[in-house]
C-alpha cells in the first residue's frame, strides 16, 4: 500500500445535461480492496466504465501506473470487469469461457489449458469445466464470471455489483471469499456496491457517491465514526438525527435539553443544525453521560445478542433508536410505554451544518 | 375457468383444421402413390412409379435448379436481412420499433403487386432501361427480365422482410454486456462479432435462410412472373401436373418431396437452434 | 463506444435496404398517376387509369368477389381463432402435436395447401366456388387470429378472473365485463390481419375456386392481367390493394402494440 496504481484526475462525465461523473478524483493503491459506495444514479456505475474503457471521460485524466490510460479501448487495458449480470458466453463451456481472454492474448494452447486449469482450482470448480453457463448455480456462474476476469492477471480488477444476484446467506459466505481470492491473487480490487453493509465488510477504503460527486473517501472506521456530511452519516449504518440550533455557546435540542459537541465552523448563533448519534452510542445509565434525552418507549425488538428501542421523544421527529447489548439490557424491566433516559457522550456527537 | 374444459372452446377450429389441412395434406401422401388414369383421373392402385418418376434425370434436375435458386436467394436474403437487423438493433432503443415496423410492412402487402413492381422495373421499356437511356446508354440491353437473376431478385424482395425480424430478434435479446465483456477480455471488434455474437445469433439466421429457402423452392408465382416460363421450378411443376397436364398422383408425389425437403430443414433449423441454446437465458 | 463511422454505415445500410424495399412500390405508385401511362416518361398528374378500372367489369366482379371472400372467411376465423386462442391458453400444457397443427397453416407452404385441397375437395366432387375459397381461407386466417389473440392472453393475468368471481361476478359477468374488454383489441387487430392476408392471397384461391369465370377474386385478376404485361390499369389497381393493405395493418399494428405475428 505504498503507491498509487491508479489516479482519477478530476474526471468529468456528461450524458446530456447529466453530470454522471462530476470533477471526481481519487488514488487507488496497490492491492487495495477499493469499495465505490452509492445509491443508484450516483456516479458509481458510470466511473467504473471509465475505468474499464467502456465510456471515455468528458475531461481529466485516468492514469494507471503513471500512464494516461482515459482513451484507450477496453481490450488494450490490462483492466478488467466482472459484470454485474456476469455476462457469461451462454454457448461456451465454463473452461471455454475462462480460456477466451487467454485466446486473446494469443498464448500457446498448453499455456492456456494449465492457467485455466489453475484458475478452476482456485474457484473450486474443477469438476464442472465442462458445464454451459445456464447449468451452473448462482453462485458457481458468479465464481466463472470471477475466474475469467482473474485468469488473465489484470493489474486492476473491476467488479460490478459483484454479490447483487446472490441470497443474502450466500453473499455474506461470498463477502469473505472475494476477499481470499483477492488476497491469493494479489490484484488491486474496486468494487462497486449499493450495500454499505456489504463494503464496510469487505474493503480496505470506501468512497461515497453522491450525484456523481465525491462525498467522503477513507477507512470503514473513518467512515463510519466520523462521517463528514449528514448524507454519509445516514447513508452508513444507522443514525439518529436531532434538529439542534446554536443558542450562546452551546446546542439545543427541541425539547430545550441541551447537547455538548464539538460545534461546526462557522455555525452563526440561532441558525439551525442536526446533531447525529450512533443507536450503539446511547446508554441507559445515563448518568456518566452529558448529553441526555427522555421518552417513551413505542416498541421493542430482540436480535439474539442485541435489543432494540424506539423511543417516542419531543427532541427527534422520528423515533430514537437505541441498540442495547444483552448486558446493558439485563436486569433492567423495560416495556412498551415506559418513560426512558438515555445518555451519550460529547465525542460520539456529530453536528451537521445541514 | 380453469374448471370449464377449454376443449369445447378448441373443438370448432381443430375440427375446421383437421377436415381442411389434416385430412388433405394426408390425402396428398397417399395420392403420390397412385396411378394415373388413362383419361387423367386417378386409378386406385398402388404403384411406386410416381416416386421413381422424381428421381428422373429431367425432373431431378428440375429440382436442383430449384434449390440452387432457393438457396442463392436465401442467402442473399440473409446477408442483406442480417445487416439491415445488426443496423436496428444497433440504433437508440426507441426508434427500434418503428423501423422494424417498416422494414416488414411490405411482407404483409400483395405478394403478387410486390413482384409485379420488378416486372416494372425490369421489363424492355421498363424504368432501368429508360433510366440507362438517358444516362446516354445506347444500343442494345441485355434482357433483364425473364431471368433466372430476376426470379432471385424477386424472391430477395419477398421475403427479406422476415429474414430481418428473424435476425432481429435474437440480436436484440443479446445482452449488451456479453459484447462489452469479450472486448473487456481483449477481443476486437470483429473477433467479437464472430466468436460471441454471430454464434449467439445462429438461431435467426437459421429461422430467416430456412424460411426463404422453403418458400423458394415450392414458389410458382415469381417464377411464372419474372421468370416467364424460361424455365421450370418445382413449383411450376406441381402446378402443372394439377392444372394443365392432369397428372395428379405425380403432382402429388412431387410435392412429398418438397414436404419431405422442408421437414427435413425445420429439423435443422431446431437443431441450430438448440445448439445456441442458452442464448436466450441472458435475454433481457 | 459506438464510433462515429460504425454509426454513420449502420445509418448507410438501413437506408439502403429501405430503398430496396420501398422505392419499386413507390414507383409503380407513382406510375399509377401518370397521365401518358407509360414509364418512360411523365406526362402530368391523372386519375384517370383509376377512372379506367372503374369501367372494367370483370374487375368490379373480382373486387366484389374479393370483398365476400374476405368478409366471410375473416367472419368465421375470428369467432373459431379467438375461441382456439382461449381455449389453449386456458390449458396452458398443450403438447407438441397441438402446437404443431396450430401453428402449420402460418407455414405450410401455400403451394402445398393448395393442391391438397384442390384434391380433396375434386375427390369428394364439391362443386368449386367463392364458397370454397372461404373455407380454405378460415385455415390459415383462424391460425393467424388465434396468434394474434394468444399473444395478449399471455400477459393477461388470469388471476383477474378469479378476482372477479370473488367479488361476485358470474362466469358470463366476468366474460362479459372483464374477459371481452380486454381481449377486444386484440381481436380486432386479428381480424384486421386476416382481412388483410384474404384480400391479397392468390395461390390457395387460384386452386380452390373452379373453372368458372364467376368466381374469379381480385390477385386472381391481377395476376391474369400481370401476364399479358405492363398497363397503367395495373398500377392504379395495385396501388389501391397496396393502400388497403397498409391502412388495415398499421390499424391492427396500433390496436395490439407489437402483435404481428413473429414480432
Amino acid at each position: 500500500m505504498s503507491k498509487a496504481l491508479l489516479s482519477i484526475r478530476d474526471t468529468s462525465k456528461h450524458f446530456g445535461t447529466v453530470r454522471a461523473v462530476d470533477e471526481i478524483s481519487l488514488d487507488i493503491m496497490e492491492n487495495e480492496f477499493f469499495a465505490l459506495l452509492g445509491a443508484s444514479g450516483s456516479g458509481k456505475t458510470t466511473l467504473l466504465r471509465l475505468l474499464g474503457g467502456f465510456e471515455f471521460p468528458d475531461s481529466g485524466s485516468i492514469l494507471l501506473d503513471g500512464e494516461d490510460i482515459s482513451r484507450i479501448p477496453p481490450n488494450h487495458r490490462p483492466i478488467n470487469l466482472m459484470f454485474q449480470s456476469y455476462a457469461l458466453f451462454p454457448h461456451m463451456s465454463v473452461a471455454q469461457n475462462i480460456a477466451y481472454g487467454l485466446e486473446m492474448e494469443k498464448l500457446p494452447r498448453p499455456e492456456i489449458d494449465a492457467r485455466v486449469n489453475e484458475v478452476l482450482d482456485i474457484i473450486q470448480l474443477s469438476g464442472l469445466a465442462q458445464r454451459k453457463p445456464d447449468q451452473l448455480s448462482g453462485g458457481q456462474r458468479q465464481r466463472v464470471a470471477l475466474a475469467r476476469a482473474l485468469v488473465k492477471r489484470p493489474r486492476l480488477l473491476l467488479l460490478d455489483e459483484p454479490l447483487g444476484a446472490l441470497d443474502k446467506k450466500l453473499r455474506s459466505e461470498m463477502q469473505l471469499e472475494l476477499k481470499r481470492i483477492q488476497d491469493k491473487f494479489g490484484i488491486t480490487f474496486i468494487v462497486v456496491t449499493h450495500d454499505q453493509e456489504e463494503a464496510l465488510v469487505m474493503a480496505d477504503r470506501i468512497a461515497i457517491l453522491k450525484d456523481g460527486q465525491l462525498l467522503q473517501c477513507g477507512s470503514p472506521h473513518e467512515i463510519y465514526e466520523h462521517p463528514q456530511t449528514r448524507y454519509a452519516a445516514g447513508f452508513i449504518g444507522t443514525m439518529n438525527f436531532f434538529p439542534v440550533h446554536l443558542s450562546g455557546k452551546t446546542l439545543v435540542m427541541d425539547d430545550g435539553g441541551r447537547i455538548s459537541a464539538a460545534i461546526p465552523e462557522g455555525l452563526t448563533e440561532g441558525s439551525e443544525a442536526v446533531a447525529a448519534v450512533r443507536p450503539e452510542r446511547l446508554h441507559l445509565a445515563h448518568k456518566a453521560y452529558k448529553n441526555k434525552l427522555t421518552g417513551r418507549i413505542s416498541a421493542i425488538a430482540y436480535h439474539g445478542l442485541d435489543l432494540q428501542l424506539h423511543i417516542e421523544a419531543a427532541a427527534s421527529p422520528q423515533p430514537v433508536m437505541v441498540r442495547l447489548t444483552a448486558d446493558e439490557a439485563e436486569g433492567q424491566p423495560l416495556s412498551i410505554g415506559d418513560d426512558v433516559t438515555v445518555g451519550w457522550s460529547a465525542e460520539n456527537t456529530r453536528v451537521f451544518r445541514d | 375457468m380453469a374448471d370449464r374444459r377449454p376443449i369445447y372452446l378448441m373443438s370448432p377450429a381443430l375440427a375446421w383444421l383437421t377436415a381442411f389441412m389434416v385430412v388433405p395434406c394426408l390425402l396428398i401422401l397417399v395420392l403420390g402413390f397412385f396411378r394415373r388414369g388413362i383419361y387423367g383421373g386417378i386409378e386406385y392402385t398402388f404403384t411406386l412409379e410416381n416416386m421413381a418418376l422424381v428421381f428422373d434425370p429431367l425432373y431431378a434436375g428440375i429440382f436442383l435448379k430449384s434449390a440452387v435458386i432457393a438457396g442463392l436467394a436465401a442467402s442473399i436474403a440473409v446477408v442483406i436481412g442480417y445487416a439491415a437487423a445488426y443496423a436496428i438493433a444497433s440504433m437508440p432503443a426507441r426508434r427500434q420499433p418503428i423501423l422494424l415496423f417498416f422494414a416488414v410492412l411490405p411482407f404483409w402487402s400483395n405478394y403478387l403487386v410486390r413482384t409485379y413492381a420488378w416486372i416494372v422495373l425490369l421489363n424492355r421499356e421498363g424504368l432501368i432501361v429508360a433510366l440507362a437511356r438517358y444516362l446516354g446508354f445506347e444500343g442494345e440491353l441485355p434482357s433483364m427480365l425473364y431471368t433466372e437473376s430476376a426470379v432471385v431478385v424477386g424472391l430477395v424482395y419477398n421475403y427479406l422482410p422476415f429474414v430481418i425480424l428473424a435476425c432481429y430478434a435474437p440480436l436484440s435479446r443479446l445482452n449488451t454486456e456479453i459484447v462489452e465483456a469479450s472486448r473487456d477480455l481483449g477481443a476486437s471488434g470483429w473477433t467479437t462479432f464472430r466468436r460471441i455474437t454471430l454464434p449467439m445469433t445462429v438461431p435467426g439466421i437459421a429461422t430467416g435462410f430456412v424460411f426463404v429457402f422453403v418458400l423458394s423452392i415450392g414458389n410458382f408465382v415469381t417464377p411464372a412472373l419474372l421468370g416467364g416460363g424460361q424455365f421450370q421450378m418445382i413449383g411450376n411443376l406441381v402446378y402443372a401436373q394439377f392444372l394443365t397436364a392432369n397428372d395428379w398422383p405425380f403432382g402429388a408425389a412431387l410435392s412429398m418431396v418438397l414436404i419431405a425437403i422442408m421437414m427435413g430443414l425445420l429439423t435443422l433449423q431446431t437443431f441450430a437452434t438448440e445448439r445456441a441454446s442458452g442464448a436466450r437465458r441472458v435475454e433481457g | 463506444m459506438a464510433d462515429r463511422s460504425t454509426q454513420r454505415l449502420m445509418l448507410l445500410i438501413i437506408a439502403a435496404v429501405f430503398a430496396f424495399l420501398y422505392l419499386p412500390i413507390s414507383v409503380l405508385f407513382a406510375l399509377s398517376f401518370n397521365e401518358g401511362g407509360l414509364p418512360t416518361a411523365w406526362t402530368g398528374f391523372s386519375v384517370k387509369w383509376y377512372g379506367e378500372l372503374l369501367a372494367n367489369n370483370d374487375i368490379l366482379q373480382a373486387a366484389f368477389n374479393t370483398l365476400i371472400v374476405a368478409v366471410a372467411s375473416t367472419i368465421v376465423a375470428t369467432l373459431l381463432g379467438t375461441l382456439l386462442a382461449i381455449g389453449v391458453e386456458i390449458r396452458r400444457r398443450n403438447g407438441r402435436f397441438l402446437e404443431t397443427i396450430i401453428f402449420a397453416p402460418m407455414i405450410i407452404p401455400d403451394i402445398v395447401l393448395a393442391i391438397a385441397l384442390l384434391s380433396f375437395f375434386s375427390m369428394l366432387d364439391v362443386r368449386m366456388g367463392l364458397h370454397t375459397i372461404i373455407v380454405s381461407h378460415v385455415v390459415f386466417n383462424l391460425a393467424f387470429v388465434c396468434s394474434v389473440v394468444r399473444a395478449r392472453l399471455k400477459t393477461f393475468d388470469w388471476s383477474i378472473v378469479e378476482a372477479s368471481a370473488d367479488l361476485g361476478a358470474t362466469t358470463v359477468t366476468t366474460l362479459r365485463r372483464i374477459v371481452i374488454p380486454v381481449l377486444t383489441p386484440a381481436v380486432v387487430a386479428g381480424a384486421l390481419l386476416a382481412f388483410t392476408l384474404s384480400v391479397d392471397e392468390f395461390i390457395i384461391a387460384f386452386f380452390t375456386a373452379g373453372a368458372g369465370r364467376e368466381s374469379i377474386t381480385l390477385p386472381m385478376q391481377i395476376f391474369a392481367m400481370i401476364r399479358f404485361g405492363v398497363t397503367p390499369e395495373i398500377n392504379a389497381l395495385s396501388t389501391i390493394v397496396m393502400t388497403i393493405s397498409v391502412i388495415a395493418l398499421a390499424l391492427s399494428q396500433r390496436l395490439n402494440r407489437g402483435g404481428i405475428p413473429g414480432q
